[in-house]
């Protein structure tokens, strides 16, 4: 499975200073974007899906990496300053984070929650580099059945763990099977589905999907809700004079050290969370956090103490890397921000599939490299420039989101140059606004997007192996059942969780 | 009435509204020619779109009689008409934007449509409203210059350096 050529080309790929400038551009970009409440990592490589395609594979891959890990650390900053999480998972950081500004400690939490971050990162990445070639070799076993059956459990287990209501996650997925139907099959390539538009016979395009998706809805309402509320701005001036990083004593190696127990349940939990499809940082940072509280309640964690900080935030930036393992063991995203990578690699011809690693080892070999590096750059960026991102927090929203808006709108268009892709980008953010309004969750319709095509080819390889048989084609091994079982028990394990969430 | 129109936010309805045009897009689909093309695999065209919409008129389904069914999501229930005819009315400002842009051109045509947005989001100062519109104007087209991607020129076509 190692491949040194392939290693060697790798680090030719990586050592490329343009690689290196758009990490850091990435990181400086992802953290306050993170730091700006409404604003998310998902939303931030979504906009930078079109840019990356400008660029060669590495570079792209820095930039989308650097943009993401930078996200997830810089929600902390404003949790801690303002009581604020900048994204959902820096939502459990405000409990002890806040607290610790109100005391006049906000430098300490600042700096816990990036060395926590990079702690928990690098940690959880080492674990992906190790973990994810030998899924990958697992995966090669899988024939057109089991691969079938194993994105039929994606995709519900996304759809089913997605929010709180069931039905309405696998609507979510199952609008994502709709969609990917749009335009042609995957195998003869024969139009389907074109509703009369000469222009929908390639099919919808990702990155008006994507943008329309994940970046204009969030926009949509917030300008929806600005326009209802006047005084934001100013209300937003007046914490300002509250920001915690202009006074206190930083943080010392002894407090960091102490909280290494909190870390260390905040990287494993992270980790594991991670790995699962549909979960995330934001689970990933509660769950934790619930776990350091039980196994150290002499610390009284939720006081406004340092060792909260560390769980959340090593759990939250501790699902970078592992989120990105189903992707390329199987060619299934995980996450939001996974299909967005994966979506990356494919505009750069690296389609994520079981074959990832024999076809393109030299990409995955330098996307392990920039995974690593990339807490570096995030700690050195975390750490000189806490202090402007606090201040970036408080970025006026009535011009950030014409701005963003622009953005969407532009970089939708320049990607092709195909006007007919901002009118799907329109459509989507419409549909996408709808289905954040009733409360439905987006991500299940991106992933099951991505893997449909996939799993209608297998499903034929299936059935012209087995000689048009559908009984041999969806039941003819031992682990296709036992994936099937697996999908089961997973679906009646969830809707008994969420019925007992409810009582 | 008012009972009415609040059951009309509920799950419930959605379910009962989302079922009706699934049903209606499936009779549609149906009568279809393409989906009983056969391909030369033997598989049908219209296999994977007829499971996409039975999947969702399923689901819509279940959505309507479960136990949510009465539940009414909170940013429905607070979402005025007037709010999403501005939702509506920004998303056609896009495309109208994206229209005018690709016949006058980006650097012309981005500050105006940046303008009125940034003053009715709240920013009154018109002289920061102005700046921010140019400025953030000029630093997307660079950057995007500088990466290659083509923004339209327009009517300035020839003039600029990129």
């Amino acid at each position: 499975m190692f491949q040194p050529d392939a290693l060697i080309e790798a680090f030719h790929l990586f050592f490329a200073p343009q690689v290196f400038y758009w990490l850091a551009i990435g990181i400086a970009l992802g953290v306050g974007i993170g730091a700006i409440p409404g604003l998310t990592a998902t939303t931030g490589v979504a906009l930078m899906l079109p840019i990356s395609f400008a660029l060669p594979v590495a570079p792209a891959l820095g930039l989308l990496i650097g943009l993401y890990k930078g996200a997830v650390y810089g929600g902390s900053i404003s949790a801690i300053s303002f009581g604020v999480p900048g994204t959902p998972g820096a939502a459990a950081t405000v409990y002890d984070g806040y607290k610790l500004t109100q005391k006049g400690q906000g430098r300490k939490g600042l700096e816990m929650a990036l060395y926590a971050s990079v702690t928990g990162d690098s940690l959880s990445d080492i674990f992906t580099i190790f973990v994810a070639p030998a899924v990958a070799i697992v995966a090669l076993a899988f024939g057109p059945t089991e691969r079938f059956w194993l994105m039929a459990l994606a995709i519900i287990l996304i759809g089913a763990l997605g929010g709180r209501h069931l039905a309405k996650g696998l609507i979510s997925a199952a609008i994502g099977i709709f969609v990917a139907t749009i335009g042609s099959d995957p195998i003869g390539g024969v139009s389907r589905m074109t509703f009369g538009l000469w222009w929908l016979m390639d099919g919808i395009h990702i990155i008006p999907l994507m943008i329309g998706i994940f970046a204009m809805p969030v926009m949509l309402a917030e300008a929806a809700k600005l326009l209802g509320e006047r005084g934001i701005a100013k209300r937003a001036r007046e914490r300002i004079s509250e920001a915690p990083w202009k006074t206190g004593a930083g943080l010392t190696f002894r407090e960091y050290r102490q909280a290494w127990k909190e870390m260390a349940i905040g990287t494993s939990v992270g980790t594991f969370v991670g790995m699962l499809p549909g979960l995330g940082a934001t689970v990933a940072a509660f769950l934790s956090y619930g776990v350091a509280k039980q196994v150290s309640p002499k610390k009284g964690i939720g006081t406004g103490k340092l060792e909260g900080v560390a769980a959340c935030e090593s759990a939250n930036n501790a699902t970078c890397g592992p989120t990105l393992i189903p992707l390329l063991a199987f060619g299934i995203p995980g996450s939001p921000v996974a299909a967005l990578i994966g979506a990356g690699l494919m505009l750069h011809g690296a389609t994520p599939s079981p074959r990832m690693f024999d076809l393109y080892p030299d990409i995955v070999y330098a996307l392990f490299m920039i995974l690593l590096v990339g807490n570096v750059f995030n700690l050195g960026i975390g750490r000189l420039f806490a202090r402007l991102y606090a201040m970036l927090a408080q970025f006026p929203k009535p011009i950030l989101i014409p701005l963003i808006l622009m953005i969407a709108t532009i970089g939708t268009y320049a990607f092709r140059g195909n006007p007919y892709d901002v009118i799907v980008m329109v459509v989507f953010g419409l549909l996408g606004f709808a289905m954040t309004v009733i409360d439905m969750p987006t991500a299940p319709l991106i992933i099951s997007f991505l893997v449909t095509s996939m799993m209608e080819a297998n499903l034929r390889r299936a059935l012209l192996i087995t000689g048009g048989s559908w009984g041999q084609a969806l039941f003819g091994s031992p682990l296709a059942v036992g994936l099937i079982f697996t999908v089961i028990i997973l679906v009646f394990f969830t809707v008994q969780y969420l019925k007992k969430g409810e009582q | 009435m008012y009972n009415f129109r609040e059951r009309l936010k509920s799950n419930q309805a959605i379910g009962v509204i989302l079922s009706l045009v699934l049903i209606a897009f499936l009779i549609q689909l149906f009568l279809s020619p393409w989906v009983y093309r056969k391909l030369a695999d033997g598989f049908h065209l219209g296999f994977f779109p007829i499971l996409s919409v039975v999947l969702l008129l399923l689901l819509s389904l279940i959505l309507t009689f479960d136990s949510h069914r009465k539940e009414k999501p909170a940013d429905l229930m607070t979402l005025t008409f007037k709010s999403f005819l501005s939702v509506v009315l920004i998303l056609g400002g896009c495309w109208f934007y994206f229209m005018v842009m690709s016949k006058i051109g980006f650097l012309i045509i981005t500050p105006i449509f940046l303008l009125l947005p940034i003053y009715a989001l709240g920013l009154k100062s018109w002289w920061k409203c102005i700046t921010g519109a140019v400025v953030m104007t000029v630093i997307v087209y660079a950057i995007f210059s500088l990466l290659g991607l083509k923004l339209p020129p327009g009517i300035l076509s020839g003039i600029l350096p990129f």
